[in-house]
């Protein structure tokens, strides 16, 4: 995004030289007589020997000079300009990325989350959980088999502890550091790092597993449109309609693509970036991949947030199912009527011979 | 008040790297880490070159202390930013906020994972308590509380690099630009007008 | 009521989500939860500087009296103007 503002001031910018320049080179002279700028501060020198100017604007350029030290960018006295999305004007690229850090990401990131949370609640205590029509059968369908589960459960709390960590990094100094003294903040803040650094690869690997085993069931189908119809998805939230959908439902899907595959995309490649610092990236690639990777953190935190609710409290029984691997074909017929009409009696999928497994009596009452 | 500031004078720095080595030296700074770094401005073009000493600036709103995640930054009454190395995680983010890339890393492990931040400290120390063996080994020499100041600039062979209270500093600067007769042209009618009398006639602005 | 308070509680939380004010003042002294520093005032002057106060090497300075010491320091920071060391 950055760096699509940057083009886009870089060649206005050169524009407006440009502009006023091809305007007068038919009136003047050639264009190969106005000065090099190097020439023009050459002349400058000789003109005017105490003016120190041009040092001081090479000073603020941002360019590499010479340096006997080693290491990267030890060339550079000032990082060079840059502005990031909702900046007025160009400044000095740490200061730009603090005003960017410490204004946009913690103010809307942190209202988003927190507005997130209160809409799902309220939803919940205004509507209340999508609930079943009918009793449980008592007969039960593999819905995820273990190695999904395994999967799962690996994506879904590797996430938990990075958004948590993330989090805490983000908005603990104004929120956890007051309340628990800097000592123990500073040790709670140094594990969460290290948690996040660590267990980032493990994530990213997950999610690899998860894309390449549930790709398949999530290629969209015709039925999955009516989940972009607001009314439909109301009246599924809000009346417990059910919208016919194979394994996975719209919403699902839309979750699958925008979510488990787009944000993790992003996070893992500005992620990357930034959890190996010895590839020699500059400063300015860091912000850049530091701006992308906490804005797609807080919208991945906000998805997450509506996936956990329905998955939890927001539709009944939704959480056994992947808590046990089994659903009721109540359930089933409810939430996924086409995946259940295609899998009703197939044994290799999941047996309807009304025997309970005995990791799975959720269903058994009328949970 | 005192207000602690650095100051390079352009036009006498001689790139001798002095102020470097004596940092290194004074303070025992960490392999990898240098806290003070000269640079050298068209190296090689006769007349153009100049150098600068660089290190920590001890800004008054200072970026880092305003991005540090775990708030590890203040700022002494004499305007010198320090910080508390058992507070720092190792995040960057002050390595990025920096303009003067001045908060370094060594690094801790494999991968170039960043131990805790270091930068410099105005011959200032750190949190532990002054001239304290604890307070040597993680931050460096505590001069400020010896009654003495950087010895980057203290050790200046050519007094171009200039430390301590702004006031100071700032008449050591006037009364060395009045005496050589330049660099106060920056202000006047040499930049605005070129070489000329005070009251002369501007130039006129070229015919389009 | 409960939910209420709740909303309002989680606005309280992020209205803290801004920059705090760099200004050095009491208040700014007391909201720094790490380690206190001790102020470079409040240290005895070294053996040798105290034994010859106005020596070459460092001029003296009360423990605890910040004005003595940045009198010393200040006549420090004249040795680097050597126009003045020196002498024209």
């Amino acid at each position: 995004m950055q760096g699509i503002t940057r083009l886009i001031a870089a060649f206005s910018a050169a524009a407006l030289i440009a502009g006023p320049a091809a305007a007068q080179a038919p009136a003047e002279q050639k264009a190969d007589e106005v000065p090099s700028p190097q020439q023009a501060e050459r002349e400058r020198a000789a003109a005017q020997p105490g003016n120190n100017a041009p040092v001081w604007k090479e000073v603020r350029s941002g360019q590499p000079n010479y340096t006997s030290i080693p290491g990267r960018e030890t060339d550079v006295l000032i990082q060079p300009g840059a502005r990031f999305p909702g900046q007025s004007h160009f400044s000095t690229a740490g200061e730009a990325w603090r005003q960017f850090r410490n204004g946009v990401v913690t103010f809307y990131g942190g209202w988003l989350v927190v507005l997130v949370l209160v809409a799902i609640l309220a939803f919940y205590f205004a509507k209340g959980p999508v609930k079943l029509h009918e009793p449980p059968t008592g007969r039960l369908m593999l819905r995820f088999t273990d190695f999904e589960r395994i999967v799962h459960w690996s994506t879904a709390i590797s996430f938990c502890i990075l958004a948590v960590s993330g989090l805490v990094m983000l908005f603990g100094k104004h929120l956890l550091l007051p309340l628990i003294g800097a000592t123990l903040f500073a040790w709670l803040t140094m594990l969460g790092k290290n948690l996040h650094n660590f267990v980032a690869p493990f994530f990213i690997v997950s999610v690899v597993v998860m894309v390449i085993i549930w790709l398949r069931d999530n290629l969209p189908r015709a039925v999955d449109l009516q989940w972009l119809n607001p009314a439909k998805v109301w009246g599924f939230f809000a009346h417990s309609e059910h919208i016919p959908s194979g394994r996975f439902n719209g919403g699902e899907k839309i979750w699958f693509w925008a979510g488990v595959l787009g944000l993790s995309i992003v996070m893992a490649w500005s992620g990357l970036v930034l959890l190996f610092p010895n590839f020699d990236q500059t400063r300015a690639a860091m912000q850049d991949a530091w701006v992308w990777h906490a804005s797609a953190a807080m919208l991945y935190i906000c998805a997450s947030l509506g996936h956990i609710y329905m998955g939890t409290i927001g539709v009944e029984g939704a959480y056994g199912n992947m808590r046990n691997g089994y659903t009721d074909e109540t359930w089933a017929k409810e939430h996924h009527e086409l995946w259940y009409l295609e899998h009703k009696g197939d044994r290799r999928v999941g047996g309807t011979g009304g025997a309970v497994p005995a990791g799975a009596p959720h269903m058994k009452e009328n949970a | 008040m005192a207000r602690m500031k650095f100051l390079c004078d352009a036009e006498r720095c001689i790139e001798c790297n002095g102020c470097v080595t004596a940092c290194k030296q004074e303070n025992e700074v960490p392999w990898g880490v240098n806290r003070r770094r000269v640079v050298t401005i068209n190296d090689g073009v006769v007349g153009a070159e100049k150098s600068i000493s660089v290190a920590c600036m001890h800004c008054s709103d200072a970026p880092c202390m305003a991005v540090c995640p775990v708030d590890c930054f203040y700022r002494t009454e004499d305007g010198v930013v320090l910080h508390d190395k058992d507070l720092c995680i190792g995040c960057g983010y002050c390595f990025y906020a920096c303009p003067f890339g001045a908060p370094q890393f060594p690094q801790a492990g494999a991968f170039g994972l960043r131990g805790k931040m270091d930068k410099c400290t105005f011959c200032a120390g750190g949190p532990e308590p002054d001239r304290s063996e604890a307070e040597f080994q993680k931050y460096g020499r505590n001069r400020l509380a010896e009654g003495k100041l950087p010895a980057c600039a203290e050790m200046c062979s050519t007094k171009a690099l200039l430390g301590g209270d702004g006031d100071v500093i700032a008449d050591i600067y006037r009364d060395r630009v009045l005496r050589r007769g330049k660099g106060s042209e920056v202000w006047g009618w040499g930049t605005a007008y070129g070489p000329g009398k005070p009251g002369a006639a501007p130039a006129q602005p070229r015919k389009s | 009521m409960k939910k209420l308070l709740f909303v309002m509680g989680a606005l309280f939380l992020v209205s803290a989500c801004t920059e705090r004010q760099q200004v050095i003042d009491q208040a700014s002294e007391k909201r720094y939860q790490g380690k206190r520093d001790t102020q470079p005032w409040d240290n005895d002057p070294l053996a040798y500087a105290k034994a010859a106060p106005n020596s070459f090497a460092a001029p003296s300075w009360n423990k605890g009296d910040r004005a003595s010491w940045e009198t010393q320091i200040k006549a420090r920071n004249e040795r680097q103007n050597e126009n003045k060391r020196i002498g024209d």
